[in-house]
């Protein structure tokens, strides 16, 4: 395989995590919520999913866990904001270490434990498609899951009667009262939902990308779904193209290794993030601009 | 008079639970907040078959009648009250700096560079002094980035510094693996250990360290700064309403700028003070998660320099006491975190009056 196809291909099998921790994150934030505890659902959802299919040994049974388990972190978040009052961006932090110390305390059992996973399976025809086809359609079933969803969430959220009311929930709640809707009620589902894709993305994590339930295994991913949620704008597909984009990065490393090149592999670690600022960067003036009312008032508390 | 307030009084039927809860006030809300996170962590030990009670007892007794573990209580907050008070710094100017974790590590990695560079050349104490202003501009700078970031390109510093904590870890690993790796050490990465004139001085026989009372001096400075300048003041003002305060005349590009930085010289100098007072060398591990909790515990004091400190101190107990769930109970120390977030969410969701999002 040449360096070009291993990295694309290793981009979607490490970013799918990211694209559906982000993908819930776009949700959430449409809605006027930022969720810093993503990457303690992403963490939740790697545990109960993997325990899940342990359990069972039906890994799709863990893909369910794993959603119930994130949105249920998810849910403490929004209870916060959302009824308390309390501030979204310690709360997140909150909720993060809510989902370590959980996962650190009911984990311990499935450290050593074996679990189903989720395999590669090919797509009859189009995984003959030259390079395309070794890229896209040689993944396992998550994958082929995700590429279902960002199209449909795209359509929801740009097309859909619900699309409307969760962003009107972000940028104009003042409108759905006045048209009898309730703006708190939408704010919970997103959060929720939000949460449960942050929950599938950490069950691709551990059945399907490491294979493995170890403490504290998403490493920043879900502080980088916030982070490619912002410069994708919440918009499904270009949330797609950032996480690939975080994938390939992290894919970058391991592949240059394999090949003997002598850069240092603690160098290449920092490329994904970096690439994920560069990316900020480069974007980030003309993203600023159209975040949903409520989430300036989050993020630009200062300067403006 | 009286019928105008009786007029607009509001009609008080029975109290619900809710409006009970909102009634109490004050420190008897927070314990009240703390008491129901303690049931709550209760209940999850029941799940794993802890007595709740018994390891309750054991992590009391053992945290604070033990005077080794009340020291590590002391040798813990010192660097995060240095991390809390570099969230505290910016939090007052409207920024929110989650970068904490990256700075305290690149403020340590910077100190245990002037120890290399020096190489035994110049006496202990003026090391010292190198290794604390080394720390606090690497801090400044690192988290000068995220300021630099925000102003000019416009994004979210709260995002940019929780990125650089990555960045941070990865230089670090890169520096204690490879080009900074003890080549006499035991074959665990780190660094080469400071020479013995370069520690910090001890507080008698104690584990605790000089960097306790820098921790403590700078709330103590910030909180005369925030009170009596006019920098404090202006901060202030850039964080009620940037708008406005750019109207008025304010700076508010170098404000900005300032409080981020000198923040992050605070967690620089929380790295200083963590190797040269309890680690001596960088290992990898150094001071993960510190930054979060002086993040949390920024928030808990609602950002005031001196209630860092309480708030450090209080938090630092808690992970303390995680010691003991491990050896006691059997449970994995990281754990105690859920107790911590719980009492996190108790005072954060409960701990004043609800604020009408």
């Amino acid at each position: 395989m040449n360096i070009v196809t291993e990295v694309m291909t290793g981009g979607i099998r490490g970013g799918t995590s990211i694209l559906f921790a982000a993908l819930g994150e776009s949700i959430a934030e449409r809605a006027g919520v930022v969720n810093l505890g993503t990457e303690g659902s992403i963490l939740a959802g790697a545990l109960a999913g993997y325990a899940t299919a342990s359990v069972t040994g039906h890994p799709w049974l863990g893909v369910l866990g794993g959603a119930v388990a994130g949105g249920g972190l998810a849910l403490v978040h929004a209870f916060m904001v959302l009824s308390r009052g309390a501030n979204q961006l310690a709360t997140g932090l909150v909720v993060l270490f809510l989902g370590l110390g959980l996962t650190s305390l009911f984990g311990v059992t499935y450290v050593q434990a074996l679990a189903p996973t989720f395999r590669p399976v090919n797509i009859p025809l189009l995984h003959s498609i030259p390079f395309i086809g070794k890229v896209a359609f040689e993944q396992d079933p998550l994958v082929y899951l995700s590429y279902v969803v960002v199209p449909l969430l795209w359509w929801f959220i740009a097309k859909s009667r619900w699309g409307v009311l969760l962003r009107a929930a972000g940028e104009r709640s003042e409108v759905l009262v006045a048209t009898g809707h309730r703006v708190k009620p939408i704010q919970y589902s997103a959060v929720v939902v939000g949460g449960m894709f942050a929950g599938i993305g950490g069950v691709h994590l551990s059945t399907a990308y490491t294979k493995a339930w170890f403490e504290n295994m998403s490493q920043g991913r879900g502080f980088v779904a916030v982070a490619v949620v912002m410069f994708a704008a919440r918009q499904p597909f270009k949330v797609a193209g950032g996480a690939y984009l975080f994938g390939a990065a992290l894919a970058l490393s391991p592949a240059l290794q394999a090949r003997g090149y002598g850069i240092n592999q603690f160098a290449l670690d920092a490329v994904p993030y970096l690439v994920t600022l560069g990316v900020l960067i480069v974007l980030g003036r003309r993203r600023a601009a159209d975040a949903p009312e409520g989430l300036s008032k989050v993020f630009e508390a200062a300067t403006g | 008079m009286s019928t105008t307030t009786a007029v607009t009084a509001p009609s008080a039927p029975s109290p619900t639970a809710r409006e009970r809860v909102d009634a109490l006030r004050g420190p008897a809300r927070t314990l009240a907040a703390f008491l129901v996170a303690l049931a709550g962590f209760a209940l999850l030990m029941l799940l794993k078959g802890v007595n709740p009670f018994t390891a309750y007892k054991d992590m009391f007794v053992s945290t604070f009648t033990d005077k080794s573990q009340l020291a590590g209580i002391l040798v813990r907050a010192t660097p995060i009250m240095l991390a809390g008070l570099a969230v505290a710094v910016p939090a007052r100017a409207g920024l929110i700096n989650v970068g904490g974790e990256g700075q305290l590590v690149i403020g340590g990695l910077a100190a245990i560079g002037v120890h290399l560079l020096v190489d035994g050349a110049l006496p202990g104490p003026i090391v010292l002094v190198l290794m604390a202003i080394a720390g606090a501009i690497a801090g400044g700078l690192w988290s000068g980035l995220a300021a630099l970031l925000r102003l000019k390109i416009g994004i979210a510093e709260s995002v940019t510094t929780l990125l650089l904590n990555y960045v941070a870890l990865d230089v670090m690993f890169f520096l204690i693996y490879d080009r900074w790796k003890d080549p006499k050490g035991s074959g665990q990465p780190a660094t080469r250990p400071l020479r013995d004139s370069e520690h910090l001085p001890l507080w008698g026989s104690t584990r605790v360290h000089l960097g306790l009372l820098i921790a403590v001096a700078a709330a103590v400075l910030i909180y005369v700064v925030f009170r009596t300048t006019s920098w404090g003041f202006r901060l202030q003002v850039v964080g009620g309403n940037a708008e406005a305060a750019r109207r008025s005349g304010l700076r508010v590009t170098g404000l900005v700028t300032s409080a981020m930085v000198v923040g992050g010289m605070l967690a620089g100098l929380g790295g200083f003070v963590q190797l040269a007072g309890a680690e001596f060398k960088i290992r990898s591990g150094f001071l993960v998660g510190y930054g979060y909790v002086g993040y949390l515990a920024s928030w808990l004091s609602r950002h005031r320099p001196l209630g860092v400190v309480v708030a450090c101190l209080f938090l630092s107990s808690i992970a303390i006491s995680g010691d003991s769930l491990q050896l006691d109970s059997q449970l994995p120390a990281a754990s105690v975190n859920v107790l911590m977030a719980l009492v996190l969410l108790g005072v954060f969701g409960f701990g004043k009056k609800k604020v009408v999002a």
